[in-house]
């Protein structure tokens, strides 16, 4: 029986499990925790399709303009045709297995208007989509577990994979339980490890979510595409602890964006966009509330309390718990913050990187939302990229042959090793402190060349202290080996932006404010032994 | 103010208690306090001696993954949404959860949680539906956390070894009212694992940072079955 192994236990990595299961693939997923702690819980709004009797004027044709659009013409063309044909079968197989959709009286799922979008066609619960759709996801896993197709590693950490002439056998794996390194071989090893949150220190996302995966497998060859489209979601509440993501559905459901001014409310998106500004793509209504400076607020007070009970529950009781504030009396006062990453592993149609056999899927892949992700999308790729991944694995033949890893195991625990064997209390989590405030501070919403180059030169300076330091014992061992790739996918973050000499996006260059054409392509990075080159991908290699 | 925390190295070290001073505001989040004195300066404990870092779990920070359920100050809760300023200056205690077995300080490993649903193989399977679904109560217990908050106060749940607590409870009826031909089987299981032991103290209830309704899916699942659900 053939073997995926899947790092990541969040939805992407579950619906790849679970459809290679359904394939008659054995499936290993490895995660430090369980899955109700993965970052898509936190995904709040909905999730797009056109289903049948849909909004008059909707059409597929039209969600695949919106999203093509939304993401200024970047990304995969092939790729958002298969996506968006596919959300209403997903919709159908997510109800099928317990997703508690909010539906009408008649039972009918329910649907709102989401930013850049023509037509209302974005699904939910409530506003805990993401966290309803993992309990059911949960569950469907289970029924695998007890049939022996799928086996959960709790408390396992993903260290590297197993690669030999461009072709991946499978993973080495840290097992914080046990304390030590093992190889684990597989047919296709698929990463579905989430956003790279870390480099930002907190964000709107997980703690959990920080890049490692992608930062170390840069370093083993594989490419990396469109690291510099970050999304800042433009409507967060700041707390002591961090930034709350106020849902986008705020907006959807009539929520007003304004400023005050000399006494008055001015309602700015509204002013310069009409009616519909409010509801503008985050890349657009971040860049008005930036520009503005001073506080910015967003308003629900005036809607019917019913509708703020009723369709918004869980953004009244965060403002409440959080901030102090009564929705339905008073406006939340609000600001961009990181909230999503369009950028990952280089993947082609089928979810490949350009490492055989490795496979990437939902947010660490990129492929789909090109230099802006439009809102309800992302749980959407979430599932159709694990299922497309999983139809590939399922339909090749495994791999007859493994290479021996038991070298480079012995070696890496040798080092593993000698960096533990050590009192330092380098505090290595306050490099990934200076590392956060770096990039908040040099890849904001409005970058510029210079600011890029002192970027650089400082996550330079970091990676020199990297590589110099022995383990801080007093944390996992993970976050100790896990420095350097970190750093180095900041460091290839950071090139990204700089070569990219034009603002398309959430990419804004105060210093190339213009669109060109010559830009309208895939940024591409490859790891060459310290190198980072960067190449545009105006072949669409990755369109296949 | 103090904050004591009962720290444990290792699963099979000694526990012992530990005070650190904080000084941070007092509208952080017990979650973010800990976050603040083991990444805010050199960690030194109230005595002025060298300290490690207090393990504890955490990913959303915001109430809706249930990794950092914990006990403060003798009441089972999530750090994340339990606030400084509560204590009115008062000191604050905290320990692991006491149900589960200790990983590292604060961390617990809560996999009996899913074991327990795994072994009674609690699953919809096929979706089949009673015609009038009872979307509000499944969409409460959609949100379960299995943070374990409802097993720590729980004075029938011991170590889940036969009784399988609310948790389980609320997923057993999730699957009755979803796919009707698992009905009968999906009773016995929740009467053996849950329904013939629970003395019904509703404390799971109290508990609970979702406030989801048990007492309403023990109703629906202890009554007549020729009624069916919603």
């Amino acid at each position: 029986m053939k073997h995926a192994l899947i790092i990541g236990s969040g939805i992407s990595g579950m619906v790849c499990a679970v459809r290679c299961a359904q394939l008659g693939v054995h499936v290993t997923m490895v995660s430090p925790f369980p899955s109700e702690r993965s970052q898509s819980v936190m995904a709040a709004g909905g999730i797009n399709a056109v289903l049948s009797g849909e909004e008059a004027g909707d059409s597929v044709a039209c969600h695949i303009e919106d999203t093509l659009k939304g993401g200024c013409e970047l990304g995969g063309k092939n790729a958002v045709k298969g996506l968006c044909e596919h959300g209403g079968e997903i919709l159908h197989w997510l109800e099928s297995i317990g997703t508690v959709f909010s539906v009408d009286e008649k039972g009918r799922p329910l649907r709102r208007a989401f930013g850049g979008q023509s037509h209302k066609r974005t699904y939910y619960c409530g506003a805990s989509t993401g966290k309803q759709i993992v309990s059911a996801l949960v569950m469907e896993v289970r029924r695998f577990e007890a049939a022996g197709l799928i086996e959960r590693r709790l408390w396992c950490c993903f260290h590297s994979a197993l690669i030999r002439d461009g072709i991946c056998y499978g993973a080495m794996l840290f097992d914080e339980a046990h304390g030590g390194l093992e190889a684990v071989c597989a047919d296709a090893l698929v990463i579905a490890t989430g956003g790279q949150n870390a480099l930002f220190g907190k964000t709107t996302g997980s703690t959990q979510c920080d890049g490692y995966a992608a930062g170390k497998l840069f370093m083993q060859g594989a490419e990396l595409k469109n690291l510099e489209f970050i999304q800042y979601h433009p409507t967060t509440m700041e707390t002591p602890q961090k930034r709350m993501l106020i849902s986008e559905a705020v907006r959807g459901e009539g929520g007003r964006l304004f400023q005050r001014r000399d006494g008055q409310n001015v309602y700015f998106m509204e002013d310069k966009y009409g009616p519909g500004g409010n509801l503008m793509t985050r890349d657009i209504v971040s860049r008005e509330i930036d520009a503005l400076g001073g506080m910015v607020y967003l308003d629900i007070s005036f809607l019917d309390r019913t509708v703020i009970d009723e369709r918004l529950p869980e953004v009244r009781d965060i403002c409440a718990k959080y901030g102090g504030i009564d929705v339905s009396r008073e406006p939340i006062p609000v600001m961009p913050s990181v909230h999503f990453f369009m950028g990952g592993l280089a993947v082609g149609l089928k979810h490949e990187t350009n490492i055989h056999n490795l496979f990437a899927v939902g947010e660490c892949a990129s492929m789909y939302h090109g230099a802006n992700r439009i809102g309800g999308n992302s749980l959407l790729a979430a599932i159709y990229s694990g299922n497309v991944a999983a139809d590939e694995i399922a339909g090749r033949s495994g791999c007859r042959f493994h290479p021996d890893f038991e070298g480079d195991l012995e070696r890496e625990k040798k080092l593993l090793a000698r960096n533990m064997d050590t009192q330092s209390q380098f505090p290595v989590m306050y490099i990934r402190d200076m590392l956060a405030e770096t990039m908040q501070k040099r890849l904001g919403i409005v970058r510029s060349g210079e600011n890029l180059e002192q970027g650089l030169a400082d996550i330079d300076y970091y990676l020199s202290i990297a590589e110099r330091i022995r383990y801080d014992s007093s944390v996992m061992p993970y976050f100790n080996y896990s420095l350097t790739a970190i750093l180095t996918l900041a460091r290839a973050t950071i090139t990204c932006a700089l070569s990219r000499r034009e603002s398309r996006g959430a990419h804004y260059r105060s210093d190339f404010p213009q669109t060109e054409e010559a830009y309208q392509s895939a940024t591409i990075i490859a790891y060459d032994g310290g190198g980072y080159n960067v190449r545009f991908d105006r072949e669409q290699s990755y369109e296949s | 103010m103090k904050v004591n925390v009962l720290r444990q190295q290792s699963p099979v070290s000694k526990p012992y208690w530990e005070t650190f001073e904080y000084d941070g505001s007092a509208d952080n989040s017990v979650a973010g306090a800990l976050d603040y004195i083991n990444y805010h300066d050199d960690i030194v404990n109230a005595e002025g001696k060298r300290s490690t870092r207090i393990g504890w779990e955490c990913s959303c920070m915001q109430g809706i993954c249930g990794a950092c359920a914990m006990v403060i100050n003798g009441r089972p809760a999530l750090a994340c949404e339990t606030f400084v300023r509560d204590f009115k200056g008062k000191d604050i205690e905290i320990r692991p959860l006491r149900k589960f077995p200790v990983i590292h300080d604060l961390v617990v490993d809560r996999t009996s949680i899913h074991e327990n649903l795994k072994q009674a193989n609690v699953c919809i399977g096929e979706y089949n539906p009673a015609e009038n679904e009872e979307h509000a109560h499944q969409y409460a217990i959609g949100k379960c956390l299995k943070c374990g908050l409802c097993l720590e106060v729980c004075p029938n749940y011991v170590n889940g070894n036969t009784f399988f607590g609310a948790a389980f409870a609320n997923d057993c009826y999730l699957v009755a009212s979803r796919n009707r031909t698992e009905d009968k089987r999906i009773r016995r299981i929740y009467a053996e694992h849950f329904g013939k032991t629970c003395s019904k103290s509703l404390s799971c209830m109290e508990v609970c940072p979702m406030k989801i309704p048990t007492l309403a899916s023990m109703a629906k699942l202890n009554r007549n079955k020729t009624r069916r659900y919603g």
